[in-house]
């Protein structure tokens, strides 16, 4: 018996302190590798689908985090063509006078003759869509294509499942494409393509810049611009995205005219919402008046009802106006009850006294608003401004419904709706559909980073009261 | 002293017209008029004729009304309560860490400041048949046999780690945390050796998964609208994160100190003090939720043609699509009768809310 007490004592010992702070520092590992695990989660996704948005097909499967868009050495090779192709080394392109020199290498097992190449200059649509009714002139037109140099090396290749090696074959055929020398007065080109067609039983290795689709099972590689340039390869989409959403009448770029008109009603809603907040804001906050009730609950209630139970009268009032698809429509619309809310709270806290003593002096009430309340209200406008800016950027619904037609009045958000409409259905062009989403979000970020601690401080503060 | 009354009440009325104007004609007589068309048949072009009560009853008998209350109903509920409990757990998270607060919030906050549609377009991308989503199911089936492999390795680490001293020490617990970071330490470990022997047979199953455009409903909401609420509950949990962040640092560290000198274990702690300390935040977390959720618009517009309209409808979608029907003239009256419900749901929910809430900061 007397041995098992003793094991029962020896059983009952607490752990060492040393082993408690163990303990203590493993929790603290576990929370920090709980947030940065959270952490992944919430901004991996944004910069998976900004990487994506630079890949030609951002669906490709499995998901590749190596591809010229992202690779230095792909940059300098792009560069170069564009400098060959325009002089151009950022944004490329096929000028008279170009002289391109294009490097694709097949590798082959020993047994099997590595053919030349079909190569042409294939007289392909940029794009899709408005754009391909819009392009008039394509490279095939201008440009020649030719065999310059062929150079012959091995390579040595992993076997699959055995991991053997094997000594392989390659051959690296260098063209040059050059602008019809007889076109001095040709046009410059934005992009040029370029097709090799080569037998199954030989694979491209390496190439000066990787192709941008492989077809009839890896037969025919096809390259959508050789002469791309540093920004032209890696901000592809992005450009594409600006250029083909033109419009067919003017040609003029429609995602530009959505950007602008987002800016004139962002803009347009910051300079009526300071105006009309801080005034009712300062008449609720200090001066006595009839209605004041009545306008307080009414400023509550709009902001818990939805706008899908206001926006057919307010349809009709602009329609009976004749103010629909006018940024007019969508930068009154709004009722502004938040900020003035907001302004509210900021002028109770404004010390009376010098109010007061203005009044006194003889000042009327305007003039003390004026000259004495408003420069004081600098920070509160300033969060005013920002959310104001930052609601009217995002707001989806009232330019949905209010603005409809042509479509160059529409605003950046709905203009999103219908890149999604022309490219992110059957076509499944996704490349621009990210690549537009990304740059309609460029001006909230911007404004985010500038000021960040108002806004964040604010929403905390509002969540609160 | 009246006349200076008088001039107080005029100039106050003077710096409150522009707002009037604006709260009267686009709210206040707006929502008289959408209640006016509710009882009325008109297509925006004719002039409007009293039908009385007939537009609700058209909607009670409207299978598309009743499946977008449903949605939304639906909708609101697994949104508001997950986007809540998430953001109080992850709160008191991030609370604890003493270090990078600032940080977190910076990187926490920046899917709040997106819109809406550049946010669904994203997830839209993510949300493809063949897109990243259906891809990271496809690498979990395929290695599934490697993802056991790696919890078995963790189980039989931690549990052997566990044995052995509990044999000397007391009071060691199951999920003891130096010995859970040995034990992930040893199945991350055992998974990449095993990734370069592969002793396990990876499968090569390639499907493709409709996320979005289908019919097929999971309990009581159609797939489609839980791969919305799923976008939904990560974009508005960072900002409700932040609010109850602001709203535990106002908890006197005291009151923790006390309880554990006392006895309480961490979830007691979190259980008797942290919830019912945030419980204003709470309220006005769920209540932003609410209205919120119940509006959801901009995201089932956006889907548009890419999901069949039955699977992504919710009541705000419902009033704009009778409204604005395409190819169709528009049913302002139906659209109107669908406002005012909608608009009596919301004010209904927060005013029960409300109450609700009162009555437990009496108790």
């Amino acid at each position: 018996m007397s041995v098992n007490v003793s094991q029962l004592q020896y059983s009952e010992q607490r752990l060492p302190a040393k082993a408690l702070r163990r303990r203590q520092l493993a929790v603290g590992v576990w929370l920090y590798l709980a947030l940065i695990a959270i952490g992944t989660v919430m901004t991996g996704t944004f910069i998976l689908a900004f990487v994506a948005s630079l890949k030609v097909d951002p669906l490709e499967r499995p998901f590749r985090l190596g591809f010229d868009q992202v690779n230095p050495a792909a940059w300098f090779a792009a560069a170069g063509l564009g400098e060959q192709g325009a002089g151009a080394p950022w944004w490329g392109g096929f000028a008279p006078g170009a002289r391109v020199t294009f490097n694709a290498t097949y590798a082959a097992p020993t047994n099997v003759t590595i053919e030349e190449p079909k190569a042409e200059i294939p007289r392909r649509r940029p794009g899709s869509g408005i754009a391909a009714a819009l392009t008039r002139d394509y490279a095939a037109d201008y440009a020649s294509i030719m065999l310059k140099d062929v150079r012959s090396g091995t390579m040595s290749v992993r076997d699959d499942d055995g991991g053997r090696t094997e000594v392989w074959q390659t051959r690296t055929f260098t063209y040059e494409i050059a602008y019809d020398p007889d076109r001095r007065d040709g046009p410059t080109i934005e992009r040029t393509p370029l097709n090799l067609t080569a037998p199954r039983s030989q694979s491209l290795v390496d190439s000066t810049l990787s192709p941008s689709r492989t077809e009839r099972r890896g037969r025919l590689l096809s390259w959508d611009n050789i002469t791309p340039g540093a920004l032209g390869l890696i901000f592809n989409n992005y450009r594409r995205v600006i250029n083909e959403t033109a419009d067919l009448q003017t040609g003029k770029s429609l995602f530009g005219n959505w950007l602008v008109n987002s800016f004139v009603i962002a803009v347009g809603r910051v300079v009526l919402t300071l105006i009309v907040a801080s005034l009712a804001g300062y008449a609720l906050a200090r001066l006595k008046l009839i209605g004041a009730r009545f306008f307080f609950a009414a400023m509550l209630f709009s902001m818990t009802i939805p706008a899908q139970v206001t926006f057919v009268s307010n349809y009709l009032i602009f329609r009976d106006l004749s103010l629909l698809n006018t940024p007019w429509s969508v930068i009154v619309v709004v009722v502004v009850s938040a900020h003035v809310l907001l302004m509210k709270q900021f002028f109770e806290g404004f010390p009376k006294e010098i109010e007061e003593a203005a009044i006194v002096d003889g000042a009327n009430r305007f003039q003390v608003f004026w000259r004495i309340v408003l420069p004081n209200a600098k920070p509160a406008l300033m969060v005013n401004a920002i959310l104001a800016f930052q609601g009217a950027w995002n707001d989806f619904f009232w330019p949905f419904v209010l603005i409809t037609s042509p479509p160059s009045s529409l605003t950046i958000q709905v203009g999103l709706l219908s890149l999604r409409r022309s490219f992110g259905g059957a076509q499944a062009d996704w490349g621009l559909v990210l690549a537009g989403a990304f740059i309609s979000i460029v001006p909230v970020v911007i404004l985010f980073v500038l000021f960040q601690r108002y806004i964040i401080s604010n929403q905390i503060n509002e969540g609160i009261k | 002293m009246p006349q200076v009354r008088k001039s107080e009440e005029i100039s106050g009325w003077l710096f409150m017209l522009p707002f009037a104007i604006s709260m009267m004609l686009f709210f206040v007589y707006a929502i008289v008029r959408t209640a006016y068309f509710s009882v009325t048949d008109f297509d925006l072009f004719q002039a409007p004729t009293f039908v009385g009560l007939s537009n609700y009853l058209t909607l009670l008998s409207d299978p598309l009304f009743l499946t977008a209350l449903g949605n939304t109903i639906g909708f609101s509920l697994v949104v508001t309560t997950a986007q809540t409990i998430l953001a109080l757990l992850l709160s008191v998270l991030v609370n604890q860490a003493v270090r990078g607060k600032g940080f977190v919030r910076t990187v926490f906050y920046l899917p709040c400041i997106m819109s809406s549609a550049a946010m669904t377009l994203i997830f839209l991308w993510l949300f493809q048949r063949d897109g990243l989503i259906t891809g990271f199911v496809q690498f979990l089936v395929n290695y599934r046999l490697y993802v056991l492999l790696f919890l078995a390795c963790l189980a039989f680490a931690q549990g052997a780690l566990v044995l052995n001293a509990s044999r000397k020490y007391d009071g060691i617990s199951n999920v003891d945390p130096f010995f859970l970071l040995i034990a992930l330490t040893v199945a991350i470990g055992a998974t990449i050796l095993s990734a370069f022997w592969q002793p396990l047979p990876i499968y090569e199953e390639t499907f493709l998964i409709s996320w979005l455009n289908t019919q097929q409903r999971f309990l009581f909401m159609p797939t489609t609208l839980w791969s919305v609420a799923m976008m939904n509950i990560f974009t508005t949990m960072p900002t409700l994160m932040l609010l109850f962040l602001a709203g535990l640092q106002s908890i006197p560290h005291a009151l923790y100190e006390a309880a554990e000198i006392d006895g309480a274990n961490a979830f007691q702690r979190f259980r008797y003090i942290t919830v019912p300390a945030l419980r204003p935040v709470t309220f006005a977390v769920v209540t932003m939720g609410i209205i919120g959720t119940l509006q959801m618009f901009d995201q089932v517009a956006i889907l548009g043609d890419a999901a069949p309209l039955s699977s992504r409808i919710t009541l705000a979608y419902y009033i704009f699509e009778n409204a604005f029907p395409a190819g169709a003239s528009s049913r302002i009256g139906v659209a109107s009768a669908a406002a005012l419900i909608l608009g009596a749901l919301t004010i209904a929910v927060v005013y029960v809310q409300k109450i609700i809430g009162v009555k437990e900061r009496l108790d």
